[in-house]
């Protein structure tokens, strides 16, 4: 019994709906009762049945202290079931949960927070409620003010912080509890680039020191980076277990079996009316550098291939690949088919696999970005297949640039003289450096 | 398991100090007359008696001025329904840490109550002001029985209000049934009038309520009034009683509290 996580068969089941009990449905039932017994006691078995709902069913997985495990899936797999568990704060309907030793669970940041008091005594009552003792928390004080970098602001009430300052002093404060597990949900989602950085150089060093990291969110370069294992949830159960980057990819086939399984209505343009056929299938999309090794973070400017596996169970005379670029918003950055480029494809026969690329350079700023791809008939009259969120990326930028587009801006000073006490304020004569105008307006 | 449920509060000392001091720090943050609420309260309510019972209807106080003689009794039993009022609530407004964070629930609710205690030294160090202005005959080996009291009316408080701050998870029906049932237990207690107002046969079911018992005790130690002791051991059997159902009853309601959506 070493082990520092053990999920053993584990189901959670939840009521939902109403209250078990309440003034409408005490009066129902009284009028029920003067109804047919045996109808009555049919329709209640059916509500029961309905009432409940199986957020977890038959997990089960274990840990070995210092072992880090991420955790993706689609909303309502019971990624958070599983850290609610973990954490005690509720309790499974059949199976048991161990978690031996120390444990923080980062579900929300600056639990507790009073808006009305200061950063310092915010501090203070989180970390306690975190689990550290007063004195521990007056010993790492100023590292954790360190890390959060709000000095100055200490001692201002925090409902005057601004939503990344909140954020960073909650972080700060969970960072340094130094559990033995510690449990983390998607509570990164508010923080800028930079510092979600720090939060995650934070907890590789924490498990380098031997913590064990349970970690559930949607950033797949995070589960590259900071979790080797990962599990996929789907409808409370576990899809996949296993390294991190076939995960990601297990993710994005469960979601589009998913869009099938729905007769997936597809959003916007021209294609939106279409259904799937399915005569052809992608099989996988994978993110290669140039030089042909995976990954899901980029430098700006670097020349991503997006390769596409296909099965065509059928001839494709000519069809359209189409790839697309979306920010987390849904905001298109990018869209390009082969149909409006005007690229000819050669007709592919039945039962046969193959293999296409696409070769995009990522002239864009720092962010999280996802990629779909498409597969559509020559006359756009069906798609054979589409992944509308085929795999989230992350694009790392050399400069501090925000926006969209990386555009390469380059600054230089093209001249300066003392001005000739120029009467009529006449600074700017026509004609004056194109610069100068230029610069104010990138600001 | 009562050694359990204070070997937890024990380990989670930090915890309810701290919970304690947010309660009492924002209840006061931003507002002009800060802890100058806690004496206004009590004094408003005696105020408002004062003149009913001084000018329409006369009650006989024993030849105590009526103020100070509402005003001691009053002090103790604002911490009383204040606390409750408090307790009540201190689940259900706290829903997103329960729902997220793990720490035994009780201490809340406890943390509730205690910071009420900030509230009852502010407006019982005037009754101290009022009672050397008038010169009362306070029983001076009788302040010995004060934290007695205390503890008694406390632990009927903690009782009550881990019941129904557990209920009032499952349904918001609690915080209005308690505020009326407050009310009620106010003029069910002798707080605005003597208990000799009782007719002598009913007085044994009138000190049925614990408050009842706690009140008189005020009264004997601070203004020399009868003790009853009789009535203030039920008073404190009642409190142990409620306590301990309390406890086992919010032990057992603990863990479905974060399910409930």
């Amino acid at each position: 019994m070493s082990e520092a996580v053990h999920f053993d068969h584990v189901s959670k089941r939840y009521r939902i709906g109403r209250p078990p009990l309440s003034l409408k449905t005490l009066l129902g039932s009284l009028r029920r009762r003067a109804e047919a017994q045996e109808r009555a006691q049919e329709r209640a078995q059916e509500r029961a049945q309905e009432r409940y709902h199986w957020a977890l069913r038959d997990v089960d997985f274990s840990l070995q202290p210092g072992q880090s495990l991420g955790i993706i899936g689609p909303n309502g797999a019971g990624k958070t079931t599983i850290l609610k568990l973990l954490s005690k704060v509720t309790y499974p309907t059949g199976g048991r949960v161990a978690v031996n030793g120390r444990y923080s669970s980062l579900i929300e940041l600056g639990a507790g927070f009073h808006p009305d008091l200061t950063g310092r005594e915010n501090v203070y009552l989180n970390g306690i409620i975190l689990g550290m003792r007063r004195a521990e928390i007056t010993r790492r004080f100023d590292d954790i003010v360190q890390f959060a970098g709000i000095g100055q602001y200490l001692d201002t009430p925090v409902k005057r912080y601004s939503s990344g300052m909140y954020a960073r002093l909650g972080f700060a404060v969970a960072a340094h509890v130094d559990p033995e597990v510690l449990i983390v949900d998607e509570v990164l989602a508010v923080g800028d680039m930079a510092f979600r950085r720090k939060c995650y150089d934070r907890m590789v060093q924490m498990m380098k020191n031997g913590t064990t990291l349970v970690l559930v969110t949607h950033d797949f370069s995070a589960v590259q980076r900071v979790t080797p294992r990962c599990l996929v949830m789907y409808r409370g159960q576990i899809a996949f277990d296993g390294p991190a980057p076939d995960a990601t990819a297990e993710y994005s086939n469960i979601l589009r079996k998913a869009a099938q399984a729905r007769s997936d209505v597809p959003e916007n343009g021209a294609l939106s009316q279409m259904v799937m056929t399915h005569a052809a299938v992608i099989e996988g999309v994978k993110l290669l550098r140039e030089d042909g090794t995976p990954a899901f973070t980029f430098q700006s400017g670097e020349t991503v291939r997006v390769r596409m596996q296909l099965r065509f169970h059928e001839a494709a005379p000519a069809p359209i690949f189409a790839c697309s670029l979306r920010l987390p918003d849904g905001q298109t950055v990018y869209d390009y088919t082969t149909g409006w480029a005007g690229v000819t494809t050669p007709t592919f026969e039945p039962h046969s696999v193959a293999e296409v690329e696409f070769a995009l350079k990522m002239n864009l700023v720092s962010g999280a970005y996802q990629l779909g791809v498409d597969l559509a008939y020559a006359d756009l009259s069906c798609y054979y297949d589409r992944m509308v969120r085929a795999v989230d990326f992350v694009v790392v930028g050399r400069d501090g640039a925000r926006g969209v587009a990386d555009l390469g801006a380059r600054f230089a000073v093209v001249h300066t003289a003392l001005a000739e006490s120029a009467p009529g304020g006449a600074c700017l004569p026509a004609g004056a450096p194109a610069a100068i105008p230029s610069l104010e307006t990138n600001q | 398991m009562p050694t359990l449920v204070f070997r937890t509060l024990y380990d989670y000392r930090d915890l309810l100090f701290a919970w304690t001091g947010r309660i009492v720090r924002a209840r006061y943050q931003q507002s002009i007359l800060g802890g100058l609420w806690a004496i206004i309260q009590p004094a408003a309510t005696v105020a408002i008696f004062t003149v009913l019972f001084t000018r329409f209807l006369r009650v006989d106080t024993g030849g105590i001025p009526y103020i100070l003689f509402a005003y001691a009794a009053m002090v103790p039993w604002t911490l009383f329904s204040a606390s409750i009022t408090d307790m009540v609530e201190s689940l259900v407004t706290n829903m997103n840490l329960v729902t997220k964070i793990y720490f035994p629930r009780d201490i809340l609710v406890i943390a509730a109550l205690l910071a009420r205690l900030v509230d009852f030294a502010i407006a019982f160090s005037i009754l101290i002001v009022l009672l050397v202005l008038y010169q009362a005959a306070v029983n001076l080996p009788g302040l010995l029985l004060l934290p007695v009291l205390l503890a008694v009316q406390l632990a009927l408080a903690l009782g009550v209000g881990l019941i129904a701050a557990a209920v009032n998870v499952f349904y918001r029906d609690v915080k209005h049934l308690v505020a009326l049932g407050l009310q009620i237990w106010l003029y069910a207690t002798p707080i605005i009038y003597p208990a000799t107002l009782v007719p002598e046969h009913l007085r044994g079911v009138y000190f049925l309520n614990p408050m009842a018992g706690v009140i008189q005790g005020y009264r004997a130690v601070l203004l020399s009034g009868d003790l009853h002791a009789p009535y203030l051991v039920v008073s404190a059997v009642v409190a142990a009683l409620m306590l301990g159902f309390g406890f086992w009853f919010f032990k057992r309601m603990e863990h479905q509290f974060a399910d409930v959506v």
